[in-house]
């Protein structure tokens, strides 16, 4: 194990896949001779050149179907959105062709592409309102697609070797404010199974169950919550869609109680699904009525002080695990 | 339109009298094709949307019969019956697919607009239109690896100029010097609307230029001009692994799709005049006029082409229904 940030993990990622399989391309803008915005890309220019780090410019519909182009040929295109946000602009490529063409073909073709980018507000402040949105169930929501977004380093590292080499089309969703944070990453050629959510805290009181960036804001609950004599258990879900609810349905079998908690606007989330699937499949194990911490359903603000309310908070996770204990 | 009947030359874009009476045969298929899907939806055995390719045959003859499949790829739009007659697709598979069955090309689950054939190299109807420009740029970004100098030839209508994605794949292909050619099929209406109510410059050839890419206008009612064409273009292309870009004008003799009957946009004088110029009869009379073939000839091998094509439509009317269990297939690998 290695200590290294995020995009150091995922960077290690992209470069091994990189050298293990020749037909694994990389497209977004800026991450050749710039060297990539948030730093995934970096040095990657330079190790293997322009024909398989391809610069693009601000097309992002067009270059995503390049993407799903090279992919039907046999190619292994990862594509970069340099924030999720500018994947609005590639609805078309990713809904209709991306997400369709193995179906619509009867199987006939398939599209092993990865997109990939940040989402939510991070790794800097102030990114405002169409930078730092956490736009996670409108990829969710699509059959044909894998989506999956990591919680910590060595998850983002092994699931991302794991969405090349997966022939069907993924969209990695990197959770943004982790970007910059440092974690235990294997050195090992390792992968990270793209249908299996993790207990990331064992605890037996109440399960805190998140995806993504919000996985960190649980950890954290557990922490404040044992100091104050709860067991929290922890599930991170990983993979949205296909959603693997076996952790969090054996999570609940053992504490009887469930925050959902996500940095999403709460209508129509992933946790609202989360929820859905608990009440169906979890109901008599409940002992008190799951609650959810999200995102405040606002734009983005600006202001230091509006960004931070906006944004899931430590102490309504707490407040909110001990409310289900009452 | 202002297009003249060209005088049909001997040995035209050097074909031979085989080669011709193929091409005659090809587009001829294609009418008795889409006259016979027509019947079809009418009798309620098809379902959705049907676009019919009649009226255009020339194009795809053309630019189709000059690729070479052991190499070249083809991304296509939504009037794709004609394109996968051209490239060898089973009719009998064709029909079967937009009757909904098991034995579809695509299985039964893409229908019209969605036809598939890894094997013949034709990667797909598209629905949305322009959805394929840019698939067709990765597809020749792919192929400019391959040794063998591969192209990829994309089809979209006039309408795909007005999309954001048309500006955007002319300027990746040229900026990446991909070899795809991109066959813009003017049929003067995007849907409903004329080309002078929907596009900013009446000649289409000209809203490509500006992205370094050579481009060219050509007669879409003209197998020889559009035969020529293609040898030209596709040898420019294996060279200089340049994107090409091309304005076939034509005219489809049915609506946009089978709901629209082109009442309210279009007149009888307008349909006339272009029916005076049709691919067919224009072929025909060249090979009349060569004696090739004989007027009879040519009527008896239109009948045994409709004969050849119903007793497809009946094999297909008796495939099977996709097992229920297909429902879930094929969404993931």
């Amino acid at each position: 194990m290695k200590k290294l940030s995020m995009h150091e993990a995922l960077n290690q990622a992209l470069r091994e896949e990189m050298h293990r399989d020749e037909r694994v391309v990389l497209l977004g803008e800026e991450i050749g001779k710039y060297n990539g915005v948030h730093y995934v890309t970096r040095g990657l220019y330079a190790e293997f050149g322009k024909e398989r780090v391809i610069d693009t410019p601000i097309s992002e519909e067009s270059f995503t179907g390049v993407g799903v182009g090279l992919a039907i040929m046999g190619m292994r295109p990862v594509v970069e959105m340099m924030r999720m946000d500018f994947s609005l602009r590639a609805m078309d490529q990713i809904y209709n062709h991306m997400a369709k063409i193995r179906y619509m073909s009867g199987g006939r073709l398939s599209v092993p592409m990865v997109l990939r980018g940040p989402e939510g507000p991070g790794p800097n402040p102030g990114l405002t309102a169409q930078h730092g949105q956490q736009l996670t169930v409108l990829f969710a929501h699509c059959p044909g697609l894998r989506v999956v977004s990591p919680s910590n380093q060595y998850d983002a590292k092994g699931m991302l070797k794991a969405a090349i080499r997966s022939d069907d089309p993924v969209v990695f969703l990197e959770p943004g404010p982790l970007n910059n944070k440092q974690g235990d990453v294997g050195e090992d050629d390792y992968l990270v199974p793209l249908d299996r959510g993790e207990v990331k805290h064992e605890g037996s009181d109440v399960s805190l169950i998140g995806y993504g960036a919000s996985v960190a804001l649980c950890l954290q609950a557990a922490r404040d919550l044992e100091h104050d004599g709860v067991s929290a258990e922890v599930v991170d879900m990983r993979c949205l869609r296909p959603l693997d609810m076996g952790p969090a349905l054996a999570s609940v079998a053992k504490t009887n109680r469930a925050v959902v908690v996500e940095y999403a606007w709460q209508s129509y989330g992933p946790g609202a699904e989360i929820v859905a699937r608990l009440m169906a499949e979890a109901f008599w194990n409940l002992d008190a009525p799951v609650t959810r911490v999200s995102g405040q359903e606002v734009p983005l603000p600006y202001a230091a002080n509006l960004e931070e309310l906006s944004k899931p908070q430590v102490a309504d996770i707490v407040a909110q695990a001990k409310a289900t204990l009452r | 339109m202002s297009v003249q009947p060209q005088p049909p030359i001997s040995g035209a874009a050097g074909l031979t009298p085989r080669q011709l009476t193929h091409r005659l045969r090809q587009m001829l298929a294609i009418r008795e094709f889409e006259r016979l899907g027509e019947q079809c939806f009418r009798d309620g055995l098809i379902r959705g949307y049907y676009h019919s390719y009649a009226g255009q045959e020339a194009v795809g003859v053309g630019f189709l019969n000059a690729l070479d499949l052991s190499r070249d790829y083809v991304v296509d739009h939504y009037r794709d019956h004609g394109h996968c007659l051209l490239l060898g697709l089973d009719p009998e598979q064709i029909f079967a697919e937009l009757f909904g069955r098991a034995t579809g090309v695509s299985k039964g689950k893409g229908g019209s607009m969605h036809m598939y054939s890894p094997e013949r190299h034709f990667l797909g109807g598209d629905g949305i239109v322009g959805g394929g420009l840019s698939v067709a740029c990765g597809v020749g970004l792919a192929l400019k690896r391959r040794a063998n100098d591969p192209i990829c030839v994309c089809f979209f209508g006039d309408g795909a100029l007005d999309t954001g994605t048309f500006h955007e794949s002319m300027n990746l292909a040229s900026l990446w010097s991909v070899p795809t050619l991109y066959v813009c099929i003017n049929n003067l209406y995007s849907m409903g609307t004329r080309v002078e109510d929907h596009s900013s410059l009446s000649q289409l050839v000209d809203r490509a230029q500006g992205y370094g890419v050579k481009t060219e206008q050509v007669d879409g009612q003209d197998v020889f001009a559009t035969t020529a064409a293609a040898e030209r273009i596709y040898q420019y292309m294996r060279q200089t692994k340049r994107p090409y870009f091309v304005e076939a004008l034509t005219y489809r003799y049915q609506g946009h799709g089978i709901h629209d009957k082109a009442l309210n946009y279009r007149t009888e004088q307008e349909e006339a005049q272009w029916h005076s110029r049709d691919p067919i009869q224009l072929l025909a009379a060249h090979l009349i006029t060569e004696k090739i073939l004989s007027a009879q000839q040519i009527e008896d091998l239109r009948q045994q082409i409709v004969a050849e094509l119903q007793a497809k439509v009946e094999r297909a009317k008796q495939a099977p229904q996709p097992d229920d269990a297909e429902l879930k297939q094929d969404v993931l690998a």
